[in-house]
């Protein structure tokens, strides 16, 4: 076990104790201002508590180049992320597929709907109920490293797991 | 030899001829033209052999020094005819040589190779300006179109290009598209819609949704655009009207709805919706209803664009396991895939002559603007340059515009259909062109 994996587990821990030991669960409703929250809007757009929690905890699933299916690590992080979503039966997920920049921003917009579909479609699998769950795609449009190289390409080329009441 | 066949349309045309266009505000009230030519001639863009025609271009004249300037006019037409890839300019002496009855000495002007001469005068008269313009055909010695436009001093540009409009009808009979508009985005966070005059000129920010925009296509009558946003959260099909005063939704289904291309008559949009799980292209009407599904199978399907017929849509689909062109007949039919020799190619856009598909290709780890048949062949990769997408034809189908990185920052840029000259013309950062179609 890593330690980047052995901290995702502490603080899940941290976490899903506090909640269970019967602390106020007040969320904040996502913020409705002008500016339409993108994938990007962070975690400001989520509240404290219980949301920002489980935001927290989930697991991005990465992708390969130009491919939407799901390599053993992608697997492992949405049977994880499906883990939590049981624990939190009233909490919706949207999933966010994004692209790197490598490749026309319409082919990419096609290609991050049908990664989302396929990380909603293993949650879906794995028992998490399909109204509970949608997609939205942002292409290349949200990269979250703007640089030009491969480290940040792999970062790129990912389904978010972002949660609403 | 070119010129020959040139010469010979203008013999049948009726010559001398000359006709005023009034220009109140931007809208043309009247438009005389001379006797239509009689003779077909059509500077063949696929024949390789075409070369281009010397032209000289004389700064405009006036007795009234000032703005607008005359050396300017005359850039705006050099731009013009070379972007059109058909000429070359001859540089003008300064000044004109003029015989003794005041026309220009088309023997001097013959020496340097020039076999057509433009040159115009304007006046100004409060905030009117009138541009009088002139085509010479050297080699027959005769003045061969004489324009004459009033309009605001403001709509400079735009009367000089409808006189280019007017010289590209008279040397090649399919009219200039000069006074057409680009749309395209710009690259901040909130990607908004702005559009520009073809070469540039007139930049102006069209929407403020504050929320990203993508893949601006017009409307055919040139009123609006439709345009793929996230003003709701999710990528749905929105329209905005030309004026930018109004923005309404089109399609607003669950996923995708990317890539909205209006049909040639403007009765029916394709469309890349993932309401079934997979993107896949659709017709819609114009008030967002189902009209069909046209693709089936596994691939993701999307950037459907019509030909001009209306009766086939060609777009991407990766079902073979790498984005290829396909097309498919609007009234059903089976696919056909048309691109076969590179392993990635997206972004078709359909020649207004109907033969050929621009599109983007990767061609040796980048990607450029290349042109192939309907039918598969004579494949051309027309950039060579940076790395270059998006491609949209003028609607005379003599130019091209795309995304160019060429100076680090992704432009506009437009070039001709051969790819022999290349001009990045948006001044701010932009992407995703949409060239209009002609304008009322």
């Amino acid at each position: 076990m890593d330690i980047r994996r052995l901290i995702i587990y502490v603080v899940a821990l941290v976490v899903m104790t506090a909640f269970t030991s019967g602390c106020a669960r007040k969320i904040v409703k996502q913020n409705e201002g002008p500016v339409p929250g993108f994938g990007l809007a962070g975690p400001g757009a989520i509240a404290e508590g219980e949301l920002q929690g489980v935001q927290t905890t989930l697991r991005t699933v990465y992708f390969d180049f130009d491919n939407y299916t799901l390599s053993p690590e992608a697997q492992a992080a949405i049977d994880y992320d499906a883990e939590i979503l049981k624990r939190y039966p009233n909490l919706n997920v949207v999933a966010e597929g994004n692209c790197d920049e490598r490749g026309t921003a319409e082919y990419n917009l096609a290609l991050g709907e049908r990664r989302a579909g396929s990380v909603v479609a293993r949650l879906t699998a794995l028992g998490i109920p399909s109204n509970r769950l949608s997609t939205v795609s942002f292409g290349s449009e949200l990269p979250v490293d703007p640089n030009h190289n491969e480290e940040a390409w792999a970062k790129n080329r990912r389904v978010y797991l972002r949660v609403a009441k | 030899m070119i010129f020959e066949k040139i010469n010979r349309i203008l013999n049948n045309s009726a010559a001398n001829c000359f006709a005023t266009i009034i220009l109140l505000g931007v809208s043309v009230l009247s438009c005389l033209f001379c006797s239509p030519a009689t003779a077909k001639l059509l500077l063949d863009l696929d024949n390789p052999n075409l070369g281009k025609m010397p032209i000289m271009v004389a700064d405009f004249h006036s007795s009234q020094p000032g703005s607008p300037n005359g050396a300017d006019m005359a850039s705006i037409v050099r731009n013009d005819l070379a972007l059109s890839g058909l000429f070359e300019i001859i540089p003008a002496p300064q000044p004109l040589p003029m015989s003794q009855n005041g026309d220009p000495d088309i023997n001097a002007i013959s020496r340097t190779g020039a076999q057509a001469l433009i040159m115009g005068s304007f006046e100004v008269n409060g905030n009117q300006l009138t541009i009088e313009a002139k085509l010479y055909d050297i080699a027959l010695q005769k003045l061969d179109l004489g324009k004459r436009y009033t309009g605001a001093i403001t709509d400079y540009r735009y009367m000089i290009h409808m006189f280019d409009d007017r010289v590209m009808e008279k040397i090649t009979n399919i009219a200039g598209c000069f006074t057409t508009k680009i749309a395209f985005i710009d690259d901040s966070r909130t990607r908004e819609i702005y559009t520009m005059d073809y070469d540039g000129a007139n930049l102006r920010q069209l929407t403020n949704t504050r929320t990203i925009n993508l893949f601006p296509s017009w409307v055919p009558d040139g009123n609006g655009l439709i345009f793929t946003s996230y003003i709701n959260r999710n990528p749905d099909l929105w329209y905005v009207t030309s004026d930018g005063q109004r923005v309404v939704p089109v399609s607003q289904r669950k996923g995708l709805n990317a890539s909205g291309r209006f049909s040639p008559d403007g009765s029916m949009i394709a469309i890349s919706l993932s309401v079934k799980s997979i993107p896949k292209i659709f017709i819609i009407n114009t008030q967002g209803n189902i009209i069909k599904q046209l693709t089936n199978g596994l691939g993701n399907d999307i950037s459907p664009t019509w030909s001009p017929d209306g009766a086939n849509i060609a777009y991407v689909s990766d079902q073979a396991g790498t984005p290829q062109i396909y097309t498919v007949p609007v009234n059903g039919g089976e696919p056909k895939r048309v691109t076969l020799s590179t392993s990635y190619n997206t972004d078709p856009d359909w020649s207004p002559r109907g033969d050929q598909l621009a599109f983007t290709a990767k061609v040796d780890g980048r990607f450029q603007i290349c042109v192939i048949k309907r039918d598969g062949s004579d494949f051309r990769v027309l950039t060579n340059k940076g790395s270059n997408e998006d491609p949209s034809w003028s609607p005379d189908g003599r130019m091209i515009a795309y995304t160019s990185n060429l100076d680090g920052t992704k432009r506009i840029s437009v070039m001709d259909a051969k790819g022999t000259v290349q001009a990045k013309v948006s001044g701010i950062p932009g992407r995703s062109p949409a060239w209009s179609p002609r304008l009322k």
